[in-house]
């Protein structure tokens, strides 16, 4: 079936994409403020720093470069994205163009293993079996309705932006699959309809990684470094914060809360 | 007569993308796979995302469906023997090709899209995906350097 393609603007585009797609209108009708097309993505090439990226990239606030749907996309290629780097940054670029190589780094894995990006690459290392862990992802997650403000947060922004950074990313993922005990798979299906650079293979060995399926320890936080990456503003006004926050305590202390089967060799680092 | 067919997919939406240029005057079609969408469940805004993508490629033709069906319907209506698309990794990328070949009697010509970094074939088959620093190390300081043939 023949679609449309002449339209007088975004509203009009919207307008019939609900009614072309009326599942996906049904389920999550949200719109993302960030536009699709090469114009859009070279107006993003032209504002990367990659001197501030370096410096500042695991903060929520830092300059990082919100290519990663055009990139996903083939709207930009990361040969281009590379060499736009390296003229701006020259050696500051290296952390940069690192980050560019773990999209190259995972495609490769997927070109190897194709579907096989749905299952666990290695055994888990956190003492827990894969059947210890709830297929299904909780609604109380993707509706953003645990009471935690960051969780939260990050998941009324993943809903309405199809956008994350990184390390809410990684909080998000660590707290689904370490705290809550669900399958790696299901938050990894979640980000994947929402996400809009949800990209198979960047995305599920992404959530291999925090799991450890695909590392050799999982990846898990504690609130001083949610609340040092974030300027505090989830904790705030968060009613737990005194009050059972489940992120509060020591890396140590977490350890052996989180993975109180878990071999002890596995968490040296 | 046409003859070429140009295939626009999700891996490459890049209005300057190589089968594009290659074949300046060529249809060129996108199609929405709803089986896909169904399986993944994919929200409205994605849909969105891709669609503004496709609006500036000029000339560009979207249709829904079954994927090797309506690119088969396509090349019909076009007189097209031949299919061009960019590279993908993607499982399904390879299944619809398989499927225009064999149900539907279409060459597929899959053209490159230029590498992250230029490896020859034997420096891509040493490569070890085992963890990233071990891909990662051999690579980085040809990826740091903007001459290409930087010799290692
Ligand atoms: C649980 C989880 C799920 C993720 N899912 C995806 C996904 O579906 N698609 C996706 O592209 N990235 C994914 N990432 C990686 C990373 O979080 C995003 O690429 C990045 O946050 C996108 O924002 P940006 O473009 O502003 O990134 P920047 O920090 O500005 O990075 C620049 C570019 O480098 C690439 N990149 C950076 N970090 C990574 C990484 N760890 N893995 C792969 N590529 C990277 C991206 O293409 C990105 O656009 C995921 C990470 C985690 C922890």
């Amino acid at each position: 079936m023949k679609l449309k393609t002449e339209f007088n603007d975004r509203e009009e585009l919207i307008a019939y994409l609900q009614e072309t797609f009326p599942d996906a209108a049904a389920r999550s009708p949200e719109i993302s403020e960030t536009p699709g097309g090469r114009k859009a993505a070279e107006a993003a090439l032209a504002q990367i720093k990659p001197e501030r990226y370096a410096a500042t990239r695991n903060h929520l606030n830092g300059a990082v470069t919100h290519l990663a749907a055009y990139l996903r996309h083939g709207v930009l290629t990361l040969a281009e994205a590379r060499r736009a780097a390296l003229l701006r940054g020259g050696k500051q670029a290296e952390k940069l163009v690192t980050e560019f190589a773990w999209r190259d780094y995972w495609q490769r894995v997927y070109a190897q293993i194709g579907d096989g990006i749905w299952k666990d690459r290695e055994s888990l290392k956190t003492g827990w079996r894969p059947a210890d862990y709830a297929e299904a992802l909780p609604d109380d997650i993707a509706q953003g309705a645990t009471g935690l403000r960051c969780m939260d947060g990050f998941a009324d922004e993943l809903r309405q932006t199809g956008y994350l950074h990184n390390h809410a990313r990684m909080w998000m993922a660590a707290y689904v699959i370490h705290w809550r005990r669900i399958r790696w798979q299901a938050g990894a299906a979640w980000f994947l309809e929402h996400l809009l650079d949800g990209d198979p293979a960047s995305n599920n060995l992404s959530w291999q990684w925090v799991a450890s399926a695909f590392a050799v320890k999982p990846y898990y936080f504690n609130r001083d470094n949610l609340e040092q990456f974030t300027d505090g503003v989830y904790c705030r006004d968060c009613q737990h914060y005194r009050n059972g926050c489940p992120f509060e305590g020591t890396y140590d202390e977490l350890q052996a809360r989180l993975f109180p089967r878990a071999d002890e060799g596995a968490f040296k680092r | 007569m046409n003859d070429v067919l140009v295939w626009l997919h999700g891996d490459c939406l890049n209005p300057h993308g190589p089968a594009l240029q290659a074949h300046a005057d060529a249809p060129r079609v996108f199609v929405f796979d709803e089986a896909l969408l169904t399986q993944y469940r994919l929200s409205l805004k994605r849909l969105a995302f891709l669609y503004e993508c496709l609006l500036e490629i000029p000339r560009v033709e979207i249709r829904k469906g079954d994927v090797a069906a309506e690119l088969a319907a396509a090349a019909r209506e076009y007189d097209c023997s031949r299919i061009v698309t960019a590279e993908s990794v993607a499982p399904r990328f390879a299944q619809i090709r398989a499927a225009l070949q064999r149900e539907y009697d279409l060459t597929v010509e899959v053209v490159a899209l230029e590498p992250f970094i230029e490896l020859s074939s034997t420096e891509a088959a040493r490569l070890d995906l085992k963890r990233f620093s071990r891909y990662w190390n051999p690579l980085k300081a040809r990826a740091l350097s903007l001459n290409q043939s930087f010799d290692w």
